[in-house]
């Protein structure tokens, strides 16, 4: 072992201290040294020999008194050993400056070794170590700009200073720039070939940095090769073995890295690494141990935010959700910028977003997006928060980009539509085809929420087999491909059981013949939208059988009870329907949806007191939230302030206006409801402000288009209703035909009567006898639908023998019409009961009277008409034997003409004969002179060809006279037809009377006093509505065909509560593919 | 077994046409379409081109029903003003004028023997029977009121009965009511046996099978086609497919198949061995009011008619 050699003063004796052994007191030594006034330098190698063996204090003992005034006094002349010590204390400090982990001893540390240095620099300004030990210090303490310029001064003066050199490398190094620093490096190595480890080291960093792995990991085998526990190479050559990614040369990396471990068990890097992977094999007992030694042991930022992370990450596998938060907030606390170390934020922002941070996860995972710009996860997080604040359009940018950058991002494609799904369920289609294709590509199953919601939008698109064809896939097989095809297989159970809404014997059976019914949780939604699809489809039958089997495995899944009750309710099976709805209310007894159904059911049963509590507990249940029961509730007041035949005025008003709240609160609640949009209409129609309800039912009806799951006859019956009111019955008569042909395959005999009431008052009395008919055939048992077809006949008959002009056919009709009116009242008076069917015998006998009465005077007109038809007829009769006898005589004339000129002729020739004969005889005679001849004989053609005409001309003449005669019979028929209706309305007055009279017998109604245009007017007014005040009767109008209404809107309550339980699908659906991938 | 277009013939009637039946083929002329129209008609056609023999005229309010004696040369023909007119195929000359007030008059059926005409009195709750060679009524088959309703009621107290149907042997009689419910009769001892339940609207239209005469078909409002054990009161199938009401129903003369009209304005044909629509016909574009297969002669026909006034023939096989 070495010794030093302690001159003694004033002596050739030396002290010899060996060094392996020097005194626990410094004191001792210092004693010695202080005595015997040695060397500075032996102080130095002594203090330094202290520090080897670890003796700090002693160390620092030594070294403090080496550096005292007293020696500065003393040894004022040796610079360099004074210079020496204050830089080994500088360095001392700067060290433990370094690894001094509390914030103010680290400065205190720091600010003592700046003191040392400084007092170095005043001996002598110049000296390199000097410089050095400040860089140094600089470089610990963070300021590389300013250790650059202190080694660059060591190295201005001596470019081959080692330490300098080292120095500036790591300064280059820390600036990043590694290929200078490996320079500076190598050079130090050339100087100093001998250079200890950490020189090559710094080269295999620089190397490693620089991408040339090879040769880092030649260096960092060097350093190994000189020092097989060189730690740091250790551990760089396990990271480079971990990067591989390879099973091995993972393997290899850890053993590396566990060999480092247990050399030195504080390196922070190591322990990170060790941890990292003990996180991936899910030993996260042994993470946090790890990381907190990590933690421990190490002050540097980047390391410690690993740390962090590694320990947050733990926690956030673990679902400790808050701890994981703050790690991940320790751990970006020590990242000065994302762009260093960015999973931190990442992890941060999906704790955040799991606890319903939505803002501090959006900033986090926005800076994550700054580093990474084209990452998806991050963009499918950042669409996540954006849609949960409400920014659905920016959610939907950024899903969109994900989708763009990674195309085959199945999850991507699936969010992407799971957010168009509200606004464009188009598109949304699209998307989840897409991710459908995707997962298919990629071999993976399709994820059944995924093609559920796919056949859901195919389903209300409309594009049933398709979305048959999707639940079918997603369901997979199953017992209810037995139960869906088994209606084919003629299994008596099947076919009977599909009637019999709570028999869960089919199953039973089933199960007892080796059938096992199984049905996964997952796969009940689609299931039940399957068995909803099928309902559309019109197999009722098969899809009450799929519901029985959800209730079956699952008897608490409430909307199953309710779509088997809307099944039974479809086929008018109200008690039926009841009694499932009251199961549904077992399960769950303040389930709104099941009150609401309840409601409307005993609405249907003409319960009305019983439905409005039960749509009030509904109401309560959701707290007035739920928008059905509250426009229920709006139209129970409405029915209730039209229903009754004897209007009270005052509660006809409250109910109205309690109808108007109701409604005006639905629609502050959803500004989009419909239905609520409707009634508001119809309160606002029923107080005649026709103009703005038709903007209203006009709005609704564009707003109800377009999707299976919205249909609304109402809106179309309101707006015809309005156009009635308003007078434009051509109009009316369109949209109500639409609408029976659109909503209701022409089977609704109540829109029929509005029809015909809309025929009645445009006075087109034939299309309204038909309608009528017609409503008659579909409605048999409705009796007041033959009454109003009596009455229109009766009408019908009436107006046309007021006619002014009509033939004797019309006539024969109105009395063959009359004669149809006198057998429907009287039938009628045989069959109808005032209770039952509104009105009594007497008024119908009133109506037979008048209609015989019509019917005796018709007779009259009709043996008036006929007469007068007979007498036309003999005038016709006459004047074509007139003419026929003209004909003759003309043709006679002619004849005799024709054979008088034919005689002419003949006579003429004959002469001509003779004359050519004597001719003959006078030429051969004379043989000249033929002018003469010629001349004759012309005159006597000319006068032959005007003769004719003049006869063409008289026949004309005689044409022209048979004319003007006949129109002069026309004028004596219209004379005679201008004679009759004042002879009609004297009869029409005869027969007003005994009417009245009539009236007055069964009602003693002065008003019906007034109604004399004819008794059908005051009649109408109970069945049809025409009282005599023309506003009177548009109101009445109106608020009969609301009269009629609750049909109507007891069928719209179906319809809306189907598509509520659409969205209850849609909620369940909901929940199940919104995977937060994030936390994954 | 499938259904094959032969001819459609538009404007067939004026109006909407509501009935059709078979007149069976005579020794004279083959058998003949006789069809009803709310244009107040009866209209007879020649297979298979559908041509038109002649116009009956005489009915007031629409007809709703026609029905043809087994024999062929008598025919029934009924308005809704509640008359009944039975006349000579051939010589359109009226045999007799039924009616029986105040019971309206809606589907009506020969007997398989011909001797008797049943006809379905509406509100009257009851099926009138004639007598085919004295045209006299002969009896009333009431259904019984059911117990405890009140006679003011407001869902009707009676039974509205709008179809009539025979079992093939004579010996029962069904009828179809508003409310749903079937009602079958013991006819010789002219006694009400018992109701068949699982309608609750309306049944337009019943037909027994031509070889079980416990078999009965139903066809309902409900969209709904059912099949019934008409005497073990029990319901052994259940159709469903139609979109809308049902209107009519007719089995095939060999009884593996019926044929339904609906409101959907299709006329679907039905497998009975797989008790399954193995075909739609959507060639009517208003609803299919009547269906009805030939009865005899070489070939299955089966022609529909609809409001949309045509009349269609189809080759059935």
């Amino acid at each position: 072992m070495a010794s030093v050699y302690i001159p003694v003063q004033n002596s050739e004796e030396e002290v010899r201290v060996a060094l392996d052994q020097l005194p626990r007191d410094a004191s001792d030594i210092l004693d010695i040294l202080k005595a015997e006034q040695a060397p500075l330098d032996l102080w130095l190698i002594i203090a330094r020999e202290y520090f080897k063996q670890g003796k700090i204090d002693q160390f620092r003992q030594i070294l403090e008194e080496g550096s005292s005034p007293e020696i500065d006094d003393y040894y004022a002349d040796v610079r360099y050993e004074r210079i020496a010590i204050l830089n080994a204390l500088g360095a001392y400090y700067s060290y433990l400056g370094k690894i001094e982990t509390k914030q103010r001893e680290k400065e205190e540390h720091f600010i003592l070794a700046t003191q040392y240095y400084n007092k170095a620099s005043r001996i002598d300004m110049h000296e390199p170590s000097t410089w050095v030990g400040k860089g140094q210090l600089l470089l610990a303490k963070g300021e590389v700009e300013q250790a650059s310029a202190a080694f660059k001064i060591v190295l201005d003066g001596d470019r081959d200073n080692v330490p300098a050199l080292l120095g500036q490398a790591c300064v280059e190094f820390n600036r990043g720039r590694y290929s200078d620093s490996l320079e500076l490096y190598k050079r130090a190595l050339q100087v100093y070939p001998d250079c200890p480890a950490p020189v090559r080291l710094g080269i295999g960093l620089c190397r490693y940095k620089l991408g040339q792995f090879e040769k880092a990991r030649q260096a960092f085998e060097r350093v190994l090769q000189a020092n097989p526990e060189n730690v740091e190479a250790l551990v760089a050559l396990a990271i480079m073995d971990l990067r591989t990614n390879e099973a091995a040369g993972i393997r290899k990396g850890m053993v590396k890295m566990q060999r480092a471990f247990e050399i030195y068990p504080y390196c922070a890097m190591a322990l990170n690494y060790l941890a990292n992977h003990f996180f991936f094999t899910g030993q996260h007992f042994l993470v946090e141990q790890l990381t907190e030694t990590a933690l421990a042991v190490t002050n540097h930022g980047p390391t410690k935010s690993h740390s962090y992370y590694n320990l947050a990450r733990s926690y956030h596998s673990k679902g400790d959700y808050d701890k994981a938060g703050v790690y991940y907030m320790a751990s970006v606390k020590e990242v000065n910028k994302p762009h260093e170390f960015v999973f931190p934020y990442y992890g941060l922002g999906q704790v955040q977003l799991k606890l319903g941070d939505f803002r501090s996860a959006l900033s986090n995972f926005e800076k994550v997006l700054e580093v990474y710009p084209d990452n998806c996860e991050t963009l499918k997080a950042l669409a996540h928060i954006y849609v949960q604040l409400g920014q659905t359009d920016k959610g939907q940018d950024f899903i969109r980009k994900a989708t763009k950058i990674d195309p085959r991002d199945a999850q991507a494609f699936l969010e992407l539509g799971e957010l168009l799904i509200l606004s464009d369920t188009g598109s949304a289609l699209d998307a989840f085809k897409t991710a459908r294709t995707l997962f298919k590509k990629g071999g993976q199953d399709v994820p059944i929420e995924l093609l559920n919601n796919i056949g859901v939008l195919q389903f209300e698109r409309g594009e049933f087999e398709l979305a048959q064809q999707t639940f079918k896939e997603a369901l997979g097989d199953g017992i209810w491909l037995f139960l869906i095809n088994g209606g084919n297989k003629s299994s008596n159970d099947i076919a009977t059981s599909t009637l019999q809404f709570k028999d869960m014997q089919l199953f039973h059976k089933l199960e007892s013949t080796g059938h096992h019914i199984d049905l996964p949780w997952d796969k009940v939604t689609v299931l039940f939208n399957l068995a909803r699809l099928l309902e559309q489809l019109n197999d009722s039958g098969t899809a009450s059988i799929l519901y029985r089997l959800i209730l079956f495995r699952f008897p608490d899944y409430i909307d199953a009870y309710l779509r088997l009750a809307a099944i039974a309710k479809a086929r008018n099976n109200i008690l039926l329907s009841i009694e499932l709805v009251h199961d549904a209310l077992k399960v769950n007894e303040k389930c709104p949806n099941a009150l609401s159904m309840l409601g409307d059911l005993e609405l249907k049963n003409d319960d009305w007191v019983k439905a409005k509590e039960t749509l009030r507990a509904a109401s309560d249940a959701t707290d007035g939230k739920d928008s059905y029961a509250t426009l229920a509730l709006g139209n129970w007041n409405y029915f209730a302030a039209v229903r009754n035949e004897k209007r009270n005025p005052k509660l006809e008003a409250t109910h109205l206006e309690k109808a108007k709240e109701l409604y005006t609160r639905v629609l502050i609640q959803h500004s989009a409801n419909l239905y609520a949009a409707n009634g508001a209409g119809v309160v606002l129609a029923e107080k005649g402000h026709f103009d703005v309800s038709k903007d209203i039912f006009t709005q609704v009806q564009e707003a109800a288009s377009g999707s299976v799951f919205v249909q609304m006859p109402d809106v179309w019956i309101n707006l015809a209703h309005v156009y009635f009111a308003q007078g434009n019955f051509s109009l009316a008569v369109k949209m109500y035909q639409n609408c029976l042909r659109k909503f209701f395959y022409n089977t609704d005999s109540q829109i029929l009567l509005y029809l015909a009431r809309t025929h009645y008052e445009a006075e087109q009395w034939q299309d309204c006898i038909k309608t009528l008919l017609r409503a008659i055939h579909l409605a048999p048992s409705n009796y007041t639908l033959r009454f109003d077809a009596g009455v229109a006949m009766q009408k019908f008959s009436a107006s046309t023998l007021q006619k002014a002009k009509r033939t004797a056919d019309e006539v024969r009709a109105t009395v063959a019409e009359l004669q149809n009116a006198v057998r429907v009242f009287s039938q009628l008076s045989a069959a109808s009961n005032l209770h039952i069917h509104g009105f009594d015998e007497k008024k119908i006998d009133t109506h037979v009277g008048y209609c015989n009465h019509l019917l005796s005077a018709a007779k009259v007109h009709l043996e008036a008409a006929e007469r007068e038809e007979q007498q036309v007829r003999q005038r016709q009769e006459l004047a074509r034997q007139v003419a026929l006898a003209e004909e003759a005589r003309r043709k006679a004339e002619e004849q005799r003409k024709f054979q008088m000129e034919r005689r002419k002729q003949e006579d003429e020739l004959k002469r001509v004969q003779q004359q050519e004969e004597h001719f003959k005889r006078v030429k051969e005679q004379w043989k000249s002179s033929s002018h003469s001849r010629r001349r004759e004989r012309t005159p006597e053609e000319e006068e032959g060809g005007t003769g004719e005409k003049r006869r063409k001309k008289g026949g004309k003449r005689r044409k022209k006279d048979k004319h003007s005669k006949s129109h002069y019979d026309n004028e004596e028929g219209e004379a005679d037809m201008m004679n009759e209706p004042e002879m009609e309305d004297e009869d029409v007055d005869n027969y007003i009377e005994p009417q009245t009279m009539g009236n007055d017998d069964a009602e003693g109604n002065a008003q019906d006093l007034l109604a004399a245009a004819g008794l059908e007017d005051s009649d109408a007014e109970d069945d049809m509505a025409a009282p005599s005040s023309n506003i009177a009767r548009r109101r009445q109008a109106l608020s009969e065909s609301d009269d009629d209404e609750p049909i109507m809107r007891q069928s719209s309550p179906i319809r809306e509560n189907s598509a509520d339980m659409e969205l209850s699908d849609g909620e369940i659906r909901e929940p199940k593919t919104n995977g937060d991938d994030g936390s994954d | 077994m499938k259904l094959a277009g032969i001819k459609s013939v538009e404007n067939a009637h004026d109006d909407s046409i509501w009935a059709a039946t078979w007149l069976p083929s005579t020794a004279s002329r083959p058998p003949l379409l006789l069809t009803g129209s709310l244009d107040e008609t009866v209209r007879m056609w020649r297979s298979d081109d559908l041509v038109l023999e002649r116009t009956n005229t005489g009915h007031c309010l629409g007809v709703a029903s026609v029905a043809a004696h087994p024999l062929g040369s008598i025919a029934a023909s009924s308005s809704l003003d509640s008359f009944v007119r039975v006349f000579d195929v051939d010589s359109n000359a009226t045999i007799a004028t039924l009616e029986a007030p105040p019971s309206e008059v809606w589907q009506m059926r020969f007997d398989p023997k011909g001797a008797v005409l049943a006809v379905a009195g509406g509100g009257s709750a009851s099926v009138k029977l004639w007598d085919t060679n004295t045209w006299e009524l002969v009896a009333t088959l009431s259904i019984p009121r059911p117990e405890g309703s009140k006679p003011t009621d407001k869902s009707g107290s009676k039974k509205f009965v709008l179809s009539v149907a025979w079992s093939p042997d004579g010996k029962r009689l069904a009828c179809g009511s508003m409310d749903g419910t079937i009602s079958v009769f013991d006819v010789q001892r002219g006694k009400f046996l018992h109701h068949l339940e699982g309608h609750y609207m309306p049944v337009r239209s019943l037909v027994y099978s031509p070889y079980d005469p416990r078999l009965l078909f139903t066809a309902s409002d409900d969209t709904n086609v059912h099949m019934y054990d008409a005497e073990g009161k029990a319901l052994v199938g259940n159709m469903s497919g139609h979109a809308s009401w049902v209107l009519c129903v007719d089995v095939s003369p060999d009884g593996a198949a019926i044929a339904t009209g609906s409101s959907d304005k299709t006329v679907r044909l039905w497998d009975l061995a797989m008790r399954a629509s193995v075909q739609t016909m959507s060639n009517h574009t208003d609803q299919v009011w009547g269906v009805a297969f030939r009865p005899d002669g070489r070939g299955g026909r089966l022609a529909s008619v609809s409001d949309d006034k045509s009349v269609s023939l189809y080759d059935y096989s």
